[in-house]
Order: C-alpha cells, then structure tokens, then sequence
C-alpha cells in the first residue's frame, strides 16, 4: 500500500469496441460469397476466396452497396451522424492472416459519428451510453493449429474465407460502469443488429466481438480518487468471457493499485488476453502504436458521399426497434416494463408474438386487449416450455393461429387458467385446432352444477384442516380448497363458481 | 525543416517493414530516407488555409457494387500458388501468442 488511507469505493469505467460482421451476400471490397451469410456459414477451409482476397497482384477492390448501407443503417439506429464523405485508408501489419499486408479501414473520416444507446435496467430505467464512431472495415482470415479431427499441427494453419467479410467497429464512451452494462450493452446491440437485418449475432461464429477499456476509479477514506491504468481486453467472443473479464480486471486493477499505487498516465495502456480456462486475464505483448500501422488514404479506393436523398432512402427501411417497441408495448397494451422487456429482447420471439397479436385482432377483440393477454401467455406457458425445451418460443411447434385459439377460450370462459397452460404445451406439439384439442383431453369447463358439487365435497375430505380454518375465520383457507378442486377436476372446473359452492357448503355463505 | 531521421527510428522502420539490414544498410537508409523526407518537407511551406483535404486525386465518388454474389476461385488453384499447404488450408510458421493480428 502507498498510502496509509484505505479503499472506500471502487468504480469501473468501461468504453467498448464491438465488431460486427455484417451479412452481406458478397464482401466488402469483391464479389466472392461471405462467409457471415448464412448461406455460406459452412463453407469448405479456404472456398470463399478470390483474387483479391488472396491479394492476387493487380486486383482492385470495389466497395459492397449493401454493406454500407447496412453500416448506415446501424449508423442511424443509433442516432449517429451519418458522415456526407467518409473515405478509405489503410492500416498496414503483416500477419498471415491479412494477405495484402493492410486492412482497409477508415480512420479519420468514418461513416458514422456521435450517436448513443439507451440501455434498459433492471428497475425499467434506462442508460445512455454514448458512442463515439461506427467505421467500416474488413475482416481478416483465420489462423487455426489444429487439422481437422482435433490433432495438433506444429505450425499455423490459414483459412482466408473470413477474410474481407464486411465488418462494422463501433467505439463507445466509457460510459459503462459495471460487467452487466456491458453485457447489457452487447445484448442490446446484437438485438438492434437482428432487427435491422444487418447480422444473426451468432457467438459462436465470431459475428460479434468484443473489446472492452477497462479501468477502476478508486475512491479513499481521504477523499482523494485514483484512476487505474487502462487496460484493453482482446478479441471475446462471448458475453460470458466478456463479463468474466471485466469482472477479473476490476479485482485484480484494485489489487494492483493498492500494490504499487500505479496510476493511468499516457503510456501505460496495456493489452491483455481472456483465458477461458483458468478464468483470468493474461498481458499480451505491447500493442503497435497507432503510428506504427502507417495509415494512409486507400488510392485504389475512392471516397463514399452520402446524399440526404440517399441517407433518407435508407433511413426508411429501419423497420420498428426494439426500444420503440418496448414503448409501444407499454402504452398501447399496458404492459409493465418488465414484460415488454421480456418480449423485445430477441427478435424472431418478439415477431411471434407480433403474430399472435395479429392472430387474435382478425379473430376480433381490441389491441390492446389481445396484446395483454398474448403477453402473459407466451410469457408464462410459453416461456415455461421454451425454457425446458432450450428454444425460443417461436420454435415450440406452436402456431399465431392456435394461440389466438386458446385466448378466445379464455375470453369465453370456456377454459381457466390451468387447463390454458395445459392447452398450450398440447399445442406445441399438434396441429390440430384448440377447441378440438381441447375437448379431446377433457380441458373444457365443466358448468354442471352436479359435478362441482362431487368434486367440492372431493376437495373438502382431501383438505380437511383447510376447511376448519376456513370455518373458523381463516378467509385464506379458502385458496388451498379451489386450489384443490382445480386439481380433482384437472382444471375443468371452474374457480370462480367453486369458490362460491365451497364458501356455500362451509357454510359462510 | 526535416530533422535527420536517428538509427532507431530507421531500425524500427525497418522492423515493421519486416526488413532485417546490416549496420552499413542502416547508415545508407538513414542518409536515403532522411534525403526523401527534406525533399517531401518542402510542401509544408505550402500555405493550405481554407484548402479542404483531398481524399483522392480523382473526382469520382460511390464507385459501388451491388452485392450479388459472383465466383470465387477454385481451391485447388488457390493453393497450388502458396508456399506450403496442409489438406485445404494454407501452412505457415506457427505464430505466436494470439488467435488475430491486432
């Protein structure tokens, strides 16, 4: 410890860069298939090239329409200015994986600039967190050590289909304070990515990546505050390296400092790596300064001018996002912050359920009445099985169409709670109609005043300390007897008239 | 004025060029490169006060492909140009230390 005073806070400030590979059918500077397209994600080691992938001499690269304005189009979800001339310049390393000896990329004039990102919380507040640019670029090859079938090869192995894949940078302000953010953050903008079209955001295919600067603002019992040293973390590819990560930094920037009270400084920025299996970060060897990748203007490439005409076209095809669905949830079917979180958080459940509403309004009913109560049902019975089954709720089995079946049953009384959440697992696994499912398994409500009867004496033997309570004040008593008609009657009876009958026959009526 | 470029900064240039010089290339360089650099300094006495930035020599902008997919090489000709090939990919020296370049 330098200082006699001890630690009374410590703060993580948090910027980002993420990678995102766009899927393009074609790359960002030739016509060969990209391998981020999910037509081409198994591509054969080495097929996707051509040659000025392979930087074949006398090769000139022609940029890929689509993939700027895919880029612009994330430009403009996020609020960015989108640059009226953004050029190409190239940032020149050797590597094996990088043929030509230079990625191109932009470096002073980027296509988008200063936007931002609200970030939902867990308490239905959101976030700001700035963004600084989203440059275009391309991807680079793969190095593999290991042939296929698992053995070791002693040497590198390249595969250049990933190589000129079109790859979207987007640098934040550090304006993330913990590993959730982040991870918040990256879920959030994957989800921004999915709705736009722009990407699948699959993990475990590399089309995200990313790298946090992380720091610790600590805080002393004198008053005074000291700032780590930044440290960048490479390359991690999962939101669980990344919070593993930024969770590590933060123990181990603290231990650090009160160590050897090293402070940030110009200069002592450091790179370090993620080791998945010891869970740790590793100190990579020192970064090339920006400098030393001698960026210089692209001459085979000119610059791109974005015309207000061609920004609005664009502009025009961002469909609903996710954030503005959020409200829309909340204000046209009055659903909490927390549901219309849950429905927007991915994209092809959140259009399922878009469907299901759809399904129900041409039945009939109002919005937002049909709104709600698809809601709860595909977050409840549906979230139920989409969780055991490890899929999205849209991957059930279960159509729009027989989910607005089982909510016009509710509506009409003809089925309650139970035997709906019965009637919805049923369903993910038949094509058949409700009602007639229904039937079939005996779910419809049964109104015989009869057979109520049977099954409220039934409950009552069953739950004989239920009913002296109830005799004797207990009002919650109550519960445990309808609860147990429901059970007897596998949910045909119906819970409303049941209390009423058991309240009669106890006789508080 | 360029000032005349030291041998470190030469040795380094020369270490990112991946170009390994002996002590009387790295005097010649020095001296060469230094030559080119004063020659090249001159246009700062170029008054470019309200002159914007040229990207490109050329006029031309949004020189843009539509994204259709056109033909990639075959593989077999990809790798019969490398140096060394291991089944379909390309061999190199093992590097070391991280998955990508930085």
């Amino acid at each position: 410890m330098t200082t006699s005073a001890s630690i009374v806070t410590t703060r993580l400030k948090i910027g980002m860069e993420i990678h995102v590979e766009l899927a393009t059918k074609s790359k960002m500077f030739s016509r060969s298939a990209n391998l981020a397209h999910p037509d081409h994600y198994d591509a054969a080691p080495n097929s996707l090239v051509d040659p000025m992938v392979a930087a074949l001499p006398g090769v000139l690269p022609v940029m890929n329409k689509q993939a700027v304005e895919m880029a612009m189009m994330v430009g403009i979800a996020l609020g960015c200015t989108i640059a009226r001339v953004s050029k190409w310049d190239r940032k020149n390393y050797f590597y094996p994986d990088l043929p030509k000896g230079y990625q191109i990329s932009q470096y002073d004039l980027p296509l988008c600039c200063d936007g931002e990102l609200h970030i939902p919380g867990a308490d239905g507040t959101t976030k700001r967190i700035g963004i600084i640019r989203a440059h275009l670029e391309e991807d680079t090859g793969k190095l593999g050590h290991e042939l296929p079938g698992g053995k070791p090869y002693n040497g590198s192995l390249v595969d250049l289909n990933r190589a000129g894949t079109p790859l979207l940078e987007i640098v934040t302000h550090p304006d993330l304070e913990s590993a959730q953010d982040a991870v918040t953050f990256g879920k959030e903008l994957r989800n921004l990515c999915r709705f736009l079209g722009v990407s699948e955001g699959i993990m475990q295919r590399g089309h995200m990546r990313f790298e946090p600067n992380v720091n610790v603002i600590i805080r002393t019992d004198d008053g005074n505050e000291f700032a780590t040293p930044i440290v960048e973390i490479k390359n991690l590819n999962s939101f669980r390296a990344l919070r593993g990560a930024i969770e590590h930094e933060h123990k181990r920037q603290v231990e650090a400092w009160a160590e050897e009270g090293v402070v940030q400084a110009t200069g002592l920025k450091s790179t370090r790596g993620w080791d998945d299996a010891r869970l740790i970060t590793v100190l990579q060897r020192e970064k090339e300064e920006a400098d030393d990748y001698r960026y210089f203007p692209d001459p085979d490439l000119i610059p791109v001018v974005v015309s207000d005409e061609w920004r609005q076209n664009v502009a025009a095809r961002i469909p609903e996002l996710p954030m503005q669905r959020r409200r829309r949830y909340q204000e046209q079917y009055k659903l909490s912050a927390k549901d219309a979180l849950a429905l927007t958080d991915d994209r092809d459940p959140c259009m399922f359920y878009e469907q299901c509403v759809d399904a129900c309004v041409a039945g009939r009913g109002s919005q937002a009445q049909v709104g709600s109560a698809c809601a709860k049902l595909l977050l409840n019975a549906g979230a139920k099985r989409a969780n055991e089954r490890g899929c999205g709720v849209h991957e059930l089995g279960i159509s729009p169409g027989q989910v607005a079946q089982i909510i016009e049953l509710r509506d009409q009384e003809a089925i309650g709670s139970t035997a709906a959440d019965e009637l919805f697992g049923l369903l993910c696994d038949s094509d058949d109609n409700a009602q007639a499912v229904a039937e079939q398994h005996g779910l419809l409500q049964v109104r015989d005043e009869g057979q109520l009867d049977r099954w409220c004496e039934a409950a009552i033997e069953a739950q004989p300390q239920a009913a002296d309570d109830f005799r004797s004040g207990k009002a919650a008593a109550i519960g445990r007897l309808v609860g147990q008609v429901m059970k007897v009657s596998r949910g045909q009876a119906d819970a409303k008239a049941a209390k009423e009958k058991l309240t009669q026959k106890l006789g508080r009526g | 004025m360029a000032e005349r470029l030291s041998l470190d900064e030469v040795r380094h240039v020369a270490k990112l060029a991946r170009l390994r010089l002996t002590n009387e290339e790295l005097e010649q360089y020095r001296s060469q490169l230094s030559a080119v650099l004063e020659h090249i300094a001159k246009l700062n006495e170029v008054d470019v006060a309200g002159v914007e930035p040229m990207a490109h020599p050329s006029d031309v902008t949004n020189r843009l492909d539509e994204d259709v997919v056109g033909e990639s090489m075959p593989v077999e000709q990809l790798l019969a140009i490398a140096p060394a090939v291991e089944g379909q990919f390309l061999a190199v020296p093992k590097v070391l230390g991280e998955e990508t370049g930085p």
